[in-house]
């Protein structure tokens, strides 16, 4: 065992929400030690590898796995990293570095609708959350002014405050949309952690049209930005570090946490309290790989619950050209959508979901399929450039209820640190199902009012993924039927803490990214209040401990 | 085979190029072929391979002008991932010099064939549209902001990555 460092509040994971959290609790004062398992990255060198990336159309090519902390891959082959045990994929994607997954990310900061929280009363579905969502808003604001969020009223939730921006310019395509589809859709501005003016000393948007894989100038909220706000307050940040034990003492409360340096050389960090922030896999994983003779089952887990209700977004999609030319490619990736399908009486009966425009540039799709179908000569130019301005797509945002058979367990395949890959259970249920279908006909109607001619639907039953893991490590009032307080804190263990979109009891529609930062910063009050006496003296008595 | 009638050809069709350098290309051509790509008949061609590779390149991807140091590139590459590059090129070349095929036609015909050229054309097009030499684990990017799906938009579009202008500039109407 080489080196020991203590700290009053240890965090394993360094993605935006955990980093946030980190920094919270480093400005009340706190000593707050972040490990995680990813290396550092840098920015201008992420744009250097999708720019010389053989398959721009895979954005976790620029973010290759490190040996000792791999991540999903599947592209152009499956690193076999995350196991699937079935019926239905579970392809989640997720970045184990400095700042987490949010290096990549189309910075779609969604607060919930009300009713989302509710379900279970309103709808006879899913279940309820332990707490509302105007208990919620606040939290909501405090994240949103943190992210730099720009947005308008008109999405669905609501709010007591105004947002820190106006939304982000529309871009023409959007527009266009946006007045064929009135007044049968309306189509609003996304609300997004992007610049709309420069924010917190980062520039406005210039438009690269590369928010996914990397926004090149950060007008973009990443999760690095939150690592380095934290480092600013005072956090301390060890890359490399692969926590593979979570200890507990006598009492059951945790002691200290193991990590792996890259050559495997073990380390054991102490602390005064806790927190998970490993995201919604690889969190349960951990606390799966911790248990011991006196929690058989994993730590946190009296209830069973740890890694099940696995849920994300599927999503459908229709592609199609438009009668006009849109150019999509100018401007962000992901500006606008309809937001009024989120919720109503339908979701006792099928699931709710938004529709999103996409305006990534369509020319390397457009290019791959001239190649596929062979169109060479002066055709292939002209084909290009039609297809271009004209090709466009329309998906859904399918809400999936928690299901306890839907899970991360581990898998009995290990990596090249010898620690259990996770390996994931995953059916979608004909509630989702139900909503797809009901999907096409929105579908075929915003085809129809866009002139769109060369209709491809995606293949009836397949799922695309948008890698918003929640719910394995849910929160609930019931220590039976759940993992987590409406705190964050483990009902298990007094000083564990998770913040994680893991904690989510339902996935509702929307992004959940901004949802899981709210509730950590409300669970980093929880842990040392605002302006609370105590978060000084707490700090005078465990300064310097940091080896 | 008439050097003549492609000058014809070029001549009709106002080419400016410097005729000894078009006669090197040329005369890897038929009238049909040549009346194909008119314009890149002015393209240097170095050696007779490179020649037949730039010819073929322009047929496929319909460009009158192709940028010599892509080229160079491109078929260095490519002659380095593909066994027998050089020939191939010169095969396929030949046939459509020959068959008079119809660009347009011409994936359907060496399918149909099931022609040991049939996997030709994408690599050449993909090399240059897309700056992208070989498939799965063996892809490499050669080329990005100066691959043919760029330049061809370019009056519309920036290569991702590349900031499309000053705040705000995407919501007018791009064309």
């Amino acid at each position: 065992m080489s080196g020991q460092l203590s700290a009053d509040v240890v965090v394993i994971g360094s993605g935006i929400i955990g980093a946030l959290a980190a920094r919270r609790l480093a400005q009340q004062g706190a000593s707050v030690l972040i490990l995680e398992a990813g290396p550092r990255l840098e920015r201008a060198r992420v744009v250097a590898a999708f720019r010389n990336s053989p398959i721009k159309g895979n954005w976790m090519a620029p973010y290759p796995p490190s040996p000792w902390a791999p991540h999903p891959i599947y592209v152009p082959q499956d690193n076999g990293y995350l196991k699937q045990s079935g019926p239905y994929p579970y392809p989640a994607e997720y970045i184990r570095a400095v700042g987490g997954t949010t290096w990549h990310w189309a910075a779609q900061a969604w607060r919930l609708v009300p009713n989302d929280v509710r379900i279970k009363s309103l709808y006879g579905v899913g279940v309820d959350w332990p707490l509302s969502y105007e208990e919620l808003d606040p939290w909501y604001q405090e994240a949103e002014e943190l992210l730099g969020v720009a947005g308008a009223d008109n999405t669905g939730s609501p709010r007591q405050h105004p947002f820190p921006m106006e939304p982000v310019a529309e871009p023409w395509s959007m527009r266009r949309f946006r007045e064929r589809l009135a007044p049968a859709y309306p189509v609003v501005a996304n609300t997004v952690a992007r610049n709309s003016r420069g924010y917190d000393s980062r520039p406005a948007c210039v438009g690269n049209n590369s928010c996914q894989p990397i926004c090149p100038v950060n007008a973009q909220y990443l999760g690095i930005n939150a690592v380095e706000a934290a480092e600013a307050a005072g956090a301390k940040v060890v890359p490399n570090a692969v926590v593979y034990r979570i200890e507990h003492d006598t009492k059951g409360r945790i002691a200290a946490v193991r990590y792996y340096a890259p050559d495997k050389s073990e380390h054991r960090v102490t602390g005064t309290t806790f927190i998970l922030a490993a995201n919604g896999i690889e969190s349960p994983k951990l606390l799966l790989l911790s248990a011991s003779d006196t929690y058989p089952n994993g730590l946190a887990n009296s209830s069973g619950m740890v890694g099940r209700h696995l849920m994300d977004h599927p999503s459908t999609s229709l592609t199609f050209y438009a009668d006009e030319e849109l150019w999509l490619g100018r401007g962000p990736q992901s500006p606008s959508s309809i937001n009024t399908l989120r919720d109503g009486a339908f979701r006792s009966q099928h699931a709710p979901y938004r529709l999103d425009f996409t305006n990534i540039s369509q020319v390397l799709n457009v290019t791959n399929d001239l190649i596929k179908e062979g169109v060479y000569g002066a055709e292939f130019e002209k084909q290009l450039r039609w297809r271009a301005a004209r090709q466009v797509n329309v998906k859904n945002v399918l809400e999936v209820l928690p299901n306890p058979d839907n899970r991360i367990t581990l898998s009995a395949e290990k990596d090249a640190m010898g620690i259990p890959k996770p390996e994931a259970h995953y059916a979608i249920d004909d509630y989702t199902r139900r909503a797809a279908e009901a999907s096409k006909t929105d579908f075929a109607r915003i085809a129809e009012l866009m002139g769109g001619t060369g209709l491809r639907y995606s293949a009836d039953g397949q799922f695309a993924n948008n890698q918003h893991i929640t719910g394995t490590m849910s929160m609930g009032n019931d220590p039976k039927t759940s993992v987590v307080d409406g705190f964050g804190r483990t009902h298990d263990h007094e000083n564990l803490f998770v913040c994680s979109t893991g904690v989510m009891p339902t996935a509702a529609t929307m992004n959940s990214t901004l949802t899981g930062v709210a509730l950590a910063l409300r669970t980093a009050e929880h842990i040392l209040p605002a302006k609370n006496t105590h978060a000084g003296a707490m700090h005078s008595g465990h300064e310097a401990s940091l080896a | 085979m008439a050097l003549d009638e492609l000058d014809r050809v070029a001549a009709n069709r106002g080419d400016p190029g410097d005729p000894s350098r078009r006669r090197l290309l040329a005369g890897l051509l038929t009238a049909y072929t040549a009346s194909l790509i008119p314009w890149a008949l002015a393209q240097p061609a170095p050696h007779a391979d490179r020649g037949a590779f730039t010819a073929l390149s322009a047929i496929l991807v319909g460009r009158q002008t192709l940028d010599a140091a892509q080229a160079t590139r491109l078929y260095d590459a490519l002659a380095a991932a593909h066994p027998n590059f050089p020939a191939d090129v010169q095969a396929l070349l030949t046939l459509i010099n020959e068959r008079h095929v119809d660009p347009l036609q011409l994936q359907g015909v060496l399918d149909n064939e099931h022609s040991p050229l049939a996997s030709l054309p994408r690599a050449i097009v993909g090399a240059w549209a897309l700056g992208v030499i070989g498939s799965g684990e063996g892809a490499r990017c050669v080329a990005y902001e100066t691959a043919l799906n760029a330049v061809i938009v370019a009056d519309v579009l920036k290569p991702p990555t590349y900031a499309y202008g000053a705040y705000g500039s995407w919501t007018r109407k791009p064309i």
